[in-house]
């Protein structure tokens, strides 16, 4: 009770950090300004704005994919488009969604530039390295581009053999060497976070200190590092079949198309939680600082992470239950996908307990978060119905399942890294955005989700198949509503790429910690100095040592 | 024969037990997934009301033990989804173990449609006539990539590989007719490669196979092969690329580039469909049409021929005007 | 790490580093954390290479017939001893023989040279047997078992990958021997060779993997 009094005031939101560094020289984003200064930096601060930059223009050409999908399915007979353009379009949406924004998203950007400030530590274990898995995801992406420039892909982002191989007229062989090279900047980053955690954490710093943030990114790198590989090999088949008959897929002499699928999920489904775990670290961050409460269940949390980036590499089959995979085995993948989807589900109940008597202040940042727990819960849920056997003999490849990833995509993923990048966008630039705004948009967006994809889930479960340019007219309804939705939706994503690229320039100068936050990345200016910290700091004796701590009976130590 | 469909439904038709079953478990999961997101929901809305920053409320510590929350949250909801587990692997162990006494279907897919024949004999595109009353199997093969056959009124879909046969078999009690899809991405013309699946009372299905099946099938096939293959992509009055229309075309004569003049039968079809170019090209017009020695397997170039037999004439008038 | 360090010999700090301890293990947890991924990679294909011949057994093993086993063979002892050099020259490292240290990084560099003209000279007899399905113009020997070509397909793959890495390994070792000769180096940047070196046995065990399984156990 006497925490209630003080805490629930008013008088502890002041910054108690020293006055703004803007326009000093010692800032990361002031020490230098040429252009060479960016482009050959090897500050860790700088890559992640370089990566922010360019993933936010693959958000924009993967939202345009989008927008013509959505167009196209305004009506039911495909009268706007060829079946062409509208196979072209899902396939660029999906493979600029996932390779070019939802893999690097939160790694490449926030992880970038707070694992070294978290840890206390002055860049990532190897600079020099981080800078090359930039250019590294530049090139691949080029490769992309020029595949979608000469007249796009038509395989759909999973490539499956032999339409990839032997069937397809489009241009897949740039788009495969694109996705084969971005996945060697993964392997880079996900490299230099494993080393940089485990090698350079200031002194004090033991793991149970780190802030989950850095605990799901340890995790996600683990992913990088031991999934990679494996789609690396298998895009290489790929490319060597295509492009000289050097093939081992094709059916025609006796190959296994379905070998492919193995080696693609063996990757892609725990490239889901390389979309995933980072999210709930930036969440993990989010909640206790705008509830000013230790995380509920820190300990659990951390090696929640780690026990979901393992078992998520022996669920892979729930992809192939009706691909002509033996019985046994698809037994076997759906039990173990229960087993690993319950727990990640039920990790929301985290957060909510989080909020449980806390000191609730409802700014942007906790909008996004809050979203975000309703929608992940609803995605993971609904994965364990395509996760049933039967149910997924009639749901599988239906709109269903484009709910479904979608609500753990965007609905997870895209609202954790913009309620991360408004927590963060104070330390990012050293200004603050415009308030208002920012709630404007997180609530458009959320509205225009659910509009956008909760019909997809009736859709699906109606038996509308995915990826079908034309479809039966009884489904024109649901889809009509559909593209109502993804427009609020899209209002909703303009509003703050202008409103924080004003704040860059117009906004007020924000304090070292705006939101009085917990972690060593507010213990330095904003922006912070190009060594991150001016006096080595100092690591407090818990993480999440906020006024209000739940009381945790055997975890009082983290 | 069309499906009658209402412009919104929220609950698909289903013609067999295991179809009602299969939505009656995701019902029964529908209401357990409420169960697990609803309190989450209402609390989330609660708490950030009563504990708003300087709000009047309790913050003292519960007292409750963390890990016993913990493990009691994580572990009740995943006892709860494994009832469900079992559920949906009995049902799916039963879908892949066919009654001995099944009829078979053989079907087979190929971009952009599909083949099926009966145990009779008879063989229909895209669409498909089954009896009610009896276990059917479709014996499924794809002739190039992988593609999917997804019957949503039996609640049940499988892959069409090109290496190796796959089984899908059901039992429907209703008659009525329903969308018969491809579910896995297959190019192009995915979305158009399906049809209907007409469940029929067993007498109807022996005069359909007597009657329809042998006879009114074989100009309809003719037309899905002629829209399968792509030739109405350029022959079709009004498409972009102006290729002679083939209205008419059998037994007039035709002028070639090279000056002769043929008549349009069988075997010049026939000539002229697997080679098109050379000495076989239309006055008039440039050497664009592929080949299709090869690609269109021989009873399928006699169905195409039936088909342009048929082609109406009154048409043509109107495309050659 | 823990091997004692001659005079003279040692690594300089990068501004980021506290210490060269620190440094020096981010740089060997960095070359391992890579080598598990290339592990990874190879595995992958190997996986595949057992499956085809699960799949496919007696096109397999006529399609290994005509692989060349004693050129593996003798291409399997080259790279243990171009291993065995590297080893010394990290050896030789540590204790500051600056010139014994270039002569043996030298020496595994014509090794790995030699295992790659050997590997040259098998494809080419490859060519001369008809043993090249992809090639257009020169028919299959083993048209008649085509699953066989599946084998063949990623024998070519795999040791294409292996050689790849063969090639970049070569030339970084002959660019760090250049700049390895010049005096310092030693003083300077010592862990770049422990580190390399990792990588070079790295290569010799990708190498020792696929010859059992593309050459022994199909025989």
């Amino acid at each position: 009770m006497s925490a209630s009094g003080s805490i629930g005031g008013t008088a502890r939101r002041e910054p108690h950090a020293p006055e703004s560094t803007i326009g000093r020289k010692a800032d990361y984003l002031h020490a230098e300004s040429t252009l060479r200064s960016w482009f050959l930096a090897t500050d860790h601060k700088r890559i992640a704005i370089l990566y922010l930059t360019s993933i936010t223009g693959f958000f924009v050409i993967g939202a345009l994919a989008a927008g013509i999908v959505r167009l196209a399915l305004v009506v039911p007979n495909g009268a706007i488009m060829t079946n062409d353009t509208y196979n072209k379009a899902f396939t660029i949406h999906g493979v600029v969604m996932v390779w070019f924004f939802l893999i690097p998203s939160i790694p490449a950007t926030f992880g970038n530039f707070l694992i070294p400030l978290m840890i206390g530590a002055k860049d990532l274990a190897f600079p020099k390295l981080n800078l090359t898995s930039w250019y590294v995801f530049m090139a691949g992406a080029l490769f992309t581009l020029v595949s979608v420039v000469l007249g796009g892909v038509d395989t759909g982002w999973t490539f499956y053999a032999p339409l990839s191989t032997a069937f397809s007229n489009t241009w897949v062989l740039p788009a495969l060497i694109g996705v084969t090279i971005v996945g060697f900047s993964s392997i880079l980053t996900g490299l230099n976070f494993v080393v940089t955690i485990h090698t350079m954490r200031a002194p004090g710093m033991t793991w149970f200190k780190l802030p989950i943030f850095v605990w799901t990114h340890y995790a996600t790198s683990l992913i990088f590092l031991l999934a990679t590989p494996v789609i690396t090999t298998a895009l290489i088949l790929l490319i060597m079949e295509r492009g000289f008959h050097i093939g081992v897929f094709d059916p025609a002499y006796g190959g296994d198309p379905v070998l492919f699928q193995h080696l693609f999920w063996f990757y892609s489904h725990p490239a889901v939680y390389i979309m995933v775990l980072p999210g709930m670290g930036v969440i993990s961050e989010i909640v206790p600082a705008f509830a000013q409460k230790k995380l509920f269940g820190y300990r659990f949390v951390a090696y929640a992470s780690i026990g979901l980036a393992s078992v998520t590499f022996f669920v892979w089959g729930h992809h192939m239950f009706v691909n002509g995979q033996s019985d046994l085995a698809s037994l076997v993948f759906s039990a173990l996908s229960f087993a690993v989807a319950v727990p990640s589900a039920v990790k929301v109940y985290n957060w909510t307990a989080t909020i449980h008597k806390g000191s609730l202040r409802l700014d942007t940042p906790m909008l996004y978060a809050m979203g975000y727990i309703g929608l992940f819960v609803l995605g993971g849920l609904t994965g364990l119905y395509l996760a049933t056997l039967s149910i997924n003999q009639h749901i599988h490849a239906t709109y269903f399942v484009v709910a479904h990833f979608h609500y753990i995509m965007v609905g997870g993923t895209v609202l954790a890294f913009l309620g991360g990048l408004h927590f963060w966008w104070p330390k990012f630039t050293g200004r603050m955005y415009s308030e208002p705004w920012g709630r404007v948009s997180a609530l458009l967006i959320f509205l225009g989700f659910n509009v956008t994809f909760f019909p997809q889930f009736i859709l699906g479960y109606l038996g509308m198949p995915r990826r079908y340019a034309t479809y039966p007219p009884e489904f024109q309804l649901l889809n009509v509503l559909s593209s109502a939705g993804a427009t609020i939706l899209a209002a909703g994503y303009l509003f703050p790429m202008l409103y924080l690229v004003y704040s860059l320039w117009f906004g007020r100068k924000a304090a070292a910690n705006p939101w009085n936050a917990k972690g060593l990345e507010w213990e330095t200016a904003s922006p912070p100095p190009t060594h991150n910290f001016l006096t080595p700091p100092e690591v407090p004796r818990i993480p999440y040592d906020y006024p209000i701590q739940a009381q945790e009976s055997r975890d009082q130590h983290g | 024969m069309t499906p009658s469909h209402d412009s919104l439904q929220l609950w698909p038709a289903a013609v067999s037990t295991v179809a009602s079953e299969t939505d009656l478990l995701i019902l029964a999961f529908t209401v357990l997934t409420l169960l697990l997101t609803v309190p989450v929901f209402v609390a989330i809305t609660y708490f950030a009301l009563r504990y708003r920053e300087g709000s009047e409320a309790d913050r003292s510590p519960s007292g409750i033990r963390s890990n016993l929350i913990e493990i009691s949250w994580m572990l009740i909801p995943f006892l709860l989804t494994l009832i469900f587990f079992v559920w949906g692997a009995r049902m799916f162990i039963a879908s892949k173990t066919a009654p001995p006494d099944a009829m078979v279907i053989e079907a087979v897919g190929r971009q952009w449609m599909w083949k099926f024949q009966h145990p009779t004999g008879q063989a229909e595109i895209n669409d498909l006539h089954v009896p009610i009353g009896q276990p059917i199997r479709l014996r499924i093969i794809s002739q190039d990539v992988i593609h999917a056959l997804y019957l949503p009124a039996v609640r049940l879909q499988v892959a069409a590989l090109p290496d190796r046969y796959t089984d899908l078999w059901f039992k429907a009690d209703r008659t009525g007719t329903y969308h018969l899809y491809c579910s896995e991405y297959c190019g192009t013309d995915h979305s158009v490669m399906g049809g209907e699946i007409t469940f029929m009372n067993p007498g109807d299905y022996q005069d359909w196979l007597t009657h329809a099946g042998a006879q009114q099938g074989r100009v309809a096939a003719g037309r899905t092969l002629y829209e399968a293959y792509g030739c109405a992509g350029c022959h079709e009055p009004g498409s972009a690329v102006k290729a002679p229309s083939l209205a008419g075309l059998y037994g007039s004569q035709v002028k070639l580039a090279d000056g002769r003049t043929v008549t349009a039968d069988d075997g010049w079809l026939r000539e002229k469909i697997l080679n098109p170019n050379g000495d076989r090209l239309a006055d008039g017009y440039k050497q664009v049409m592929p080949s299709f020695a090869g690609r269109i397997p021989e009873d399928e170039l006699g169905t195409l021929i039936d088909f342009l037999k048929a082609y109406p004439t009154s048409q043509a008038a109107d495309a050659t005007r | 790490m823990s091997e004692p360090l001659a005079d003279g010999v040692g690594v300089a700090r990068a501004g980021h580093f506290e210490t060269v301890a620190q440094q020096r293990a981010a740089a060997t947890l960095g070359i391992w954390a890579w080598l598990i991924t290339e592990l990874l990679l190879f595995s992958a294909l190997f996986l595949v290479a057992l499956i085809t011949r699960i799949q496919h057994p007696e096109a397999t093993v006529a399609a290994a017939q005509h692989l060349k086993f004693w050129i593996g063979a003798t291409n399997t002892v080259v790279l243990i001893g171009s291993s065995l050099t590297m080893s010394m020259a990290i050896e030789f490292s540590r204790i500051g023989w600056q010139r014994a240290m270039v002569r043996t990084m030298l020496a595994t560099a014509a090794l790995g040279s030699l295992f790659l003209v050997l590997k040259g000279y098998e494809y080419y007899a490859d060519w001369d047997e008809h043993m090249m399905p992809f090639l257009s113009g020169r028919p299959f020997a083993l048209a008649e078992t085509p699953a066989a070509r599946l084998f063949v397909n990623l024998y070519y793959v795999a040791t294409l990958l292996h050689a790849l890495h063969l090639f970049t390994g070569i030339a970084l070792l002959l660019g760090m021997t250049w700049m390895a000769a010049r005096a310092g180096f030693l003083a300077r940047h010592q862990n770049w060779i422990e580190v390399y070196g990792l990588y070079w046995h790295f290569i010799d065990l990708v190498w020792i993997l696929a010859f059992p399984i593309l050459y022994v156990v199909n025989r």
